[in-house]
């Protein structure tokens, strides 16, 4: 119970030290605050790791007036996201030793990702509605600082322009995902995530399900972020650090999916029946939409974005089928980009920091030739982008097409059918833009100016997240059988139904 | 008192080899293990790559001592089952018949391939890259015969694709291999996307993707709405393997990828990729022949493709290339036969024209490949004279033309007259579309004959070298009409250096020539597969088909003959114009149709999509963020100044009109 505390009192204390330690008459020495992050990093996944496998519950009044509690546990939902954060906040810090960026103090920035993981572990681990909200809004300031003080330096209008879009944008999608939390409580008498699952949106009416459903998802929807509110998106990733870019691409979008799977799908499964067509609808086309702009995409960043949209769509669309493979689906994919689109920031900012910008356009030396290292990262990172069987992706993604083609029986067959069909066009846009990159920077008879490979701790960050691209590509029982049996309450509570023809006690399980 | 940390039992899958595992698992750890030691170390790289194809081919034959002892079909396990919810998803293996003959084909290509590229490849960089990149692939190929579930075929499917794009753009300094890798990946993933939804109808029909248990359930379905799914999964599926199988329309990847490594075309052609359609599709040949207009449509593909390829391979420059488009033609001569081919037979019938086209192709290309490397280059003009130059050469090159045109006894015979009795049972049976592959067959026969007799008389020609010292003798010589009879006569070859020769020849190694010469004696007694319990083919041949196919082939060859010597490289093509063969080099424009029809189409779609992105959606979020600091700006204005007297006055007279208003009404 206390080390589920400890895991997140560590990063809040490690996290605040280190900014108001920068402020302190007498400032920490560099290296004194990456140590101070290191250890609060390292102690913090080793507390993950024992609230995952221990599975503790911390269940403590706060505002009892309005039945407010510090509740907190672990499923197999949130085992998975909340191994991947803390052991990317060991990754970015430990990265950030020689690829301090610059604009700002180190311990300003190490607290600021400190802070983040906090925030982003507490979104995770929280069972209560409402301090979910606090915990996803935590996040923002922090990754503000990130992106507006320690983005690309060379032009500060368009560091302030993307930081400031993502925080306006994030927080109109958090406020409205407020309004959509306390109708969602007061319709069903309780902040409880668990309980909330479990009622599966008994006594509310469908329209009413279905108007809650509708904020909360419009609020999420710009978090995951989902077409058409993704155009915040490609300008943060560009702009922000590496160790940013890292966080939001496989942290910070999490959150959203994630919140509608506990806030949308387990409670409101009516309401989300209702707006299912839309949700898919905005999901493949976001996948269309992610792919054909990576296709002609000059900044190397700005296409890993675009890419991750078309991504985030195959989850979206997993979850709006609404059967249990789908929510599977969507669950693994959502690791799945989380790992890949980790991978791909780590080596194409480090390619950013070496190359001076991110321009596709201008002619260098062929990876293959001059960084074999860097350029068997970004191959497998590619190869996973385009939903290469064997690699991490390729399950997510084909599920995804199957959950679509065998939706849940309240859903429109024929909008589905027509969903998995223009989805499985996106991975022929996948391979289309992710072999582009690669025949132009990893392919290639230039050997000038050749930047130098991957080493030192960068090396095996990078080989680490390289590993678990494969294993979990090679070996996806052992996500999914974490996942499989929170999936099957979800959907068995909301839909008694949804077994798909023919199958043999997959739902009842 | 409990520990601290009680670590839960980590997953693991168990451990007791079955040969349809092994068969599998030992390709892709040569991969994993070349790709990690072979690294700039040549002689590890090879040494992993040989020894992972060995023991996959010594796995192939334990299960065919399997197969053929106990008949076992039990499916063996690999990383499932996945819990999945409502979707069965087993991941298993299977061992039969069809697997372990196919199986043990593979892999002797597949070591014949490794075992010639460490000679064909040994000064090139990417090597160690290269013997793993073939390890991938076999594992992929093996892994789609030895699958008994729908998504292990799509992880086996889709990853020969990847090899493909990795091998054929192996040597990535040159644009041409660059372009050719990604047209290759490009086009096949753009076949496999119905090939992928194909798959889903299936396993969302059945709820399973255990292969045994989807064909159980489609194979009897009587029902009209059934029916048509069925022929829908059917059709998408056959798109997926028109891609890789290069058939009409996606044709054009594949002589393209000529711009691979020679060895990496042999592994492409004779026993992988491009062929593997034939597999999966007598995989589920018991569902195929449910849905006749699936069949019909396969039929009508791999005629139109029969033929047409058979007819671009005559006009090709560069021999490679003329291989690539008859591979694209025999292919074609697979499908064709299951689209024809009586339910009750079996789809034994094009297996056996898979097996015999993976010897002689494989040969074939290792063949060319040799020769290449001695007379620098593929084209009709560098090889012509190659066999009379390079006598070892004669015999592995000339039986697989043989064997290519069907020449009795040799493999190719056998399994091509089996597909033209499969047409003729087919049009006794009724089936649709068989009078089409009939008369496709009895077109590609002639027209192969011809492309092959093509190729020989270019190889067997006199180089230009004997011509120059026939000309100098002619020159030097007192009596020109001496010379004139030797040069209708004598038949010499012309020795340039014997100790030149001598060295060139002596350049091969041990295991690359023992590669192809296995091949060739494959080729040769192959035929004999047909005599084994592995395949069940109907022997009733009609012989006055078979005499009229003889005779088509002798006539078309004796024409090519004919026209060959008054050439200038014994080239028959020599006769037709510039143009001519231009367009037959471009495979009659399909690239610029591809380019007109997909890739611009798509790409304008991309920009408009960037600008609608940035001028319309994006558009909302700038104005309003330019609208609130509009706003702001005018709140701290109208905050800064006292209000007027006036505007107090205005505030009452509107007030005053108001009210006046509400007391009227």
């Amino acid at each position: 119970m206390i080390l589920l505390a400890l895991t997140l009192a560590v990063p809040a204390v490690a996290g605040t030290a280190l900014v108001l330690g920068d402020r302190a008459p007498v400032a920490a020495r560099p290296l004194t605050s990456h140590l101070v992050a290191l250890v609060a990093s390292v102690v913090t996944l080793g507390l993950t790791v024992w609230d995952v496998v221990q599975r503790p519950v911390v269940d403590a009044p706060w505002v009892p007036a309005i039945g407010l509690r510090w509740h907190f546990a672990v499923d197999g939902i949130s085992a998975p996201l909340l191994l991947l954060t803390a052991a990317l906040g060991v990754a970015v810090v430990a990265h950030a030793r020689h690829h301090l960026p610059s604009g700002g103090t180190p311990g300003t920035f190490y607290g600021c990702l400190l802070l983040v993981e906090l925030g982003a572990l507490g979104t995770f681990l929280t069972r209560d509605a409402v301090l979910f909200f606090i915990a996803f809004e935590t996040v923002l300031i922090p990754m503000w600082v990130l992106i507006n003080r320690f983005g690309d330096q060379r032009s500060a209008t368009a560091r302030s322009d993307a930081a400031g879009r993502f925080l306006l944008y994030t927080v109109l999608g958090s406020t409205l995902m407020l309004i959509g939390i306390l109708a969602l409580v007061n319709a069903a008498g309780t902040a409880d995530l668990d309980r909330l699952a479990a009622s599966g949106g008994a006594g509310m009416s469908s329209t009413t399900q279905a108007v809650v459903a509708a904020i909360l998802l419009v609020g999420l929807a710009i978090k995951v972020p989902l077409w058409p509110v993704h155009t915040w998106l490609p300008p943060a990733h560009t702009i922000a650090p590496t160790a940013g870019s890292v966080l939001l691409a496989a942290v910070l979008l999490k959150m959203g999916t994630y919140g509608i799977v506990r806030l949308v799908a387990a409670p409101l499964p009516d309401g989300l029946g209702v707006l299912a067509p839309y949700l898919g609808g905005a999901a493949v086309i976001g996948i269309l939409w992610g792919g054909l702009a990576c296709l002609v995409e000059r900044d190397l960043k700005r296409l890993v974005a675009y890419s991750s949209v078309a991504h985030m769509g195959f989850v979206v669309l997993g979850i709006a089928s609404g059967t249990d493979t789908g929510l599977q689906a969507a669950l693994f994919a959502n690791i799945a980009h989380g790992v890949v689109s980790a991978l791909l920031f780590f080596v194409v900012g480090g390619l950013k920091e070496r190359w001076g910008s991110a321009d596709l356009e201008i002619a260098r030396a062929a990876l293959r030739e001059t960084a074999p290292r860097t350029g068997l990262a970004l191959v497998i990172g590619f190869a996973a982008t385009l939903g290469l069987p064997g690699l991490v992706t390729f399950w997510g993604e084909w599920l995804s097409v199957y959950a679509a083609w065998s939706p849940a029986p309240d859903r429109p067959v024929g909008a589905f059918h027509a969903f998995a069909a223009v989805a499985v066009v996106g991975t022929a846009l996948a391979a289309g833009y992710a072999l582009r990159v690669l025949r132009l920077v990893w392919a290639g008879d230039r050997l000038e100016p050749a930047v130098a490979d991957l080493a030192g701790v960068e090396r095996w960050v990078v080989a680490v997240l390289v590993a678990a691209v494969v294993a979990l590509g090679v070996w996806p029982k052992a996500l999914l059988d974490s996942t499989a049996p929170e999936v099957a309450t979800i959907t068995h509570g909301a839909h008694p139904s949804t077994v798909v023809v023919g199958s043999e006690g997959g739902g009842a399980r | 008192m409990t520990p601290l940390l009680v670590l839960p039992p980590v997953p693991w899958p168990e451990i007791h080899l079955a040969p349809a595992q092994l068969v599998v698992l030992a390709p892709a750890a040569a991969c994993l293990l070349g790709l990690w030691w072979g690294r700039g170390q040549r002689r590890v790289a090879a040494t992993l790559a040989v020894l992972g194809t060995l023991v996959a081919l010594g796995a192939s034959a334990w299960q065919v001592v399997q197969v053929l002892t106990d008949h076992a079909e039990t499916p063996t396990g690999t990383v499932g089952p996945l819990p999945v919810g409502g979707l069965d998803l087993p991941l298993t293996l299977l061992s039969d018949h069809l697997s372990a003959l196919v199986a043990v084909a593979v892999a002797v290509v597949g070591l014949a391939v490794q075992g010639f590229s460490t000679w064909y490849l040994a000064e090139d960089p990417h090597y160690p890259q290269f013997a793993a990149g073939v390890s991938l692939f076999l594992a992929a190929m093996l892994l789609v015969v030895q699958t008994g579930d729908l998504v292990l075929l799509l992880v086996g499917w889709e990853l020969m694709g990847w090899c493909s794009w990795l091998l054929i753009g192996l040597d990535s300094r040159r644009a041409a291999a660059r372009r050719a890798a990604y047209k290759a990946f490009l086009v096949t993933r753009i076949g496999d996307l119905a090939f992928v939804i194909g798959l889903v109808i299936l396993a969302v029909g059945a709820g399973t993707t255990s292969i045994p248990d989807v064909v159980r359930h489609w194979a009897h379905q009587p029902g009209t709405q059934q029916g048509a799914l069925l022929t829908a999964a059917m059709v998408c599926l056959l798109s997926g393997i028109a891609g890789k199988s290069a058939q009409f329309p996606f044709q054009d990847w594949l002589p393209d990828a000529m711009e691979g490594p020679t060895p990496a075309s042999a592994l492409i052609h004779a026993a992988t990729m491009v062929a593997a359609g034939t597999y999966v599709l007598a995989r589920l040949f018991p569902i195929l022949v449910q849905s006749g207009p699936a069949r019909l449509l396969l039929a009508v593909v791999a005629g139109v493709t029969m033929v047409g390829s058979a007819v671009l391979a005559f006009g090709q420059t560069d021999l490679k290339r003329m291989l690539a488009w008859s591979t694209v033609s025999q292919v074609a001569i697979m499908l064709a036969a299951l689209a024809v081919v009586p339910a009750p037979m079996g789809p034994d019938t094009g297996i056996v024209h898979f097996v015999s086209h993976a010897m002689f192709k494989a040969l074939l290309f290792l063949g060319v490949g040799w020769l290449s490397v001695l007379v620098g280059g593929t084209t009709a003009a560098a090889l012509s004279g190659g066999v009379r130059h390079f006598r070892e050469l004669r015999s592995p090159l000339g039986v697989g033309l043989l064997a290519l045109t069907g020449v009795p006894p040799f493999v190719g015979f056998v399994s091509k007259e089996l597909v033209v009795g499969a047409s003729e049972h087919g049009i006794t049976a009724g089936t649709a579309g068989a009078w089409l592959v009939l008369v496709a067959l009895f077109l590609t026969i002639p027209l192969t004959a011809a492309y092959c007799m093509r190729a020989w008389m270019v190889l067997a020609f006199r180089t230009q070298e004997e011509r120059a010292v026939d000309q100098e003798v002619s020159r030097e010589s007192h009596r020109p009409q001496e010379v004139d009879l030797t040069e209708m006569f004598d038949t010499r070859t012309f020795t340039p250096d014997p100790e030149e020769q001598a060295i060139a020849e002596r350049q091969i190694d041990t295991p690359a020539w023992l590669s192809v010469s296995v091949l060739k004696w494959l080729t040769v007694v192959g035929g004999l597969v047909v005599l084994t319990p592995f395949v069940t083919v109907d022997w009733h041949v009609d012989v006055w088909l078979v005499g009229c196919s003889l005779l088509l082939m002798a006539g078309a060859a004796f024409g090519v003959r004919a026209l060959s010597p008054v050439s200038l490289d014994g080239d028959a093509m020599r006769h037709a114009g510039d143009r001519v063969r231009s367009a037959f080099d471009e495979g009659w424009a399909a690239d610029r149709a591809y380019l007109a029809l997909v890739a611009r189409p798509v790409l304008a779609l991309a920009r408009w999509v960037v600008a609608v992105d940035r001028d319309v959606i994006d558009a909302w979020v700038r104005g309003s963020a330019a609208a609130t600091r509009v706003a702001g700006a005018f709140g701290e204005a109208a905050h800064r100044r006292r209000p007027s007297a006036n505007l107090v006055w205005v505030l009452v007279g509107v007030l005053g009109v108001a009210a006046l208003g509400v007391r009227l009404w």
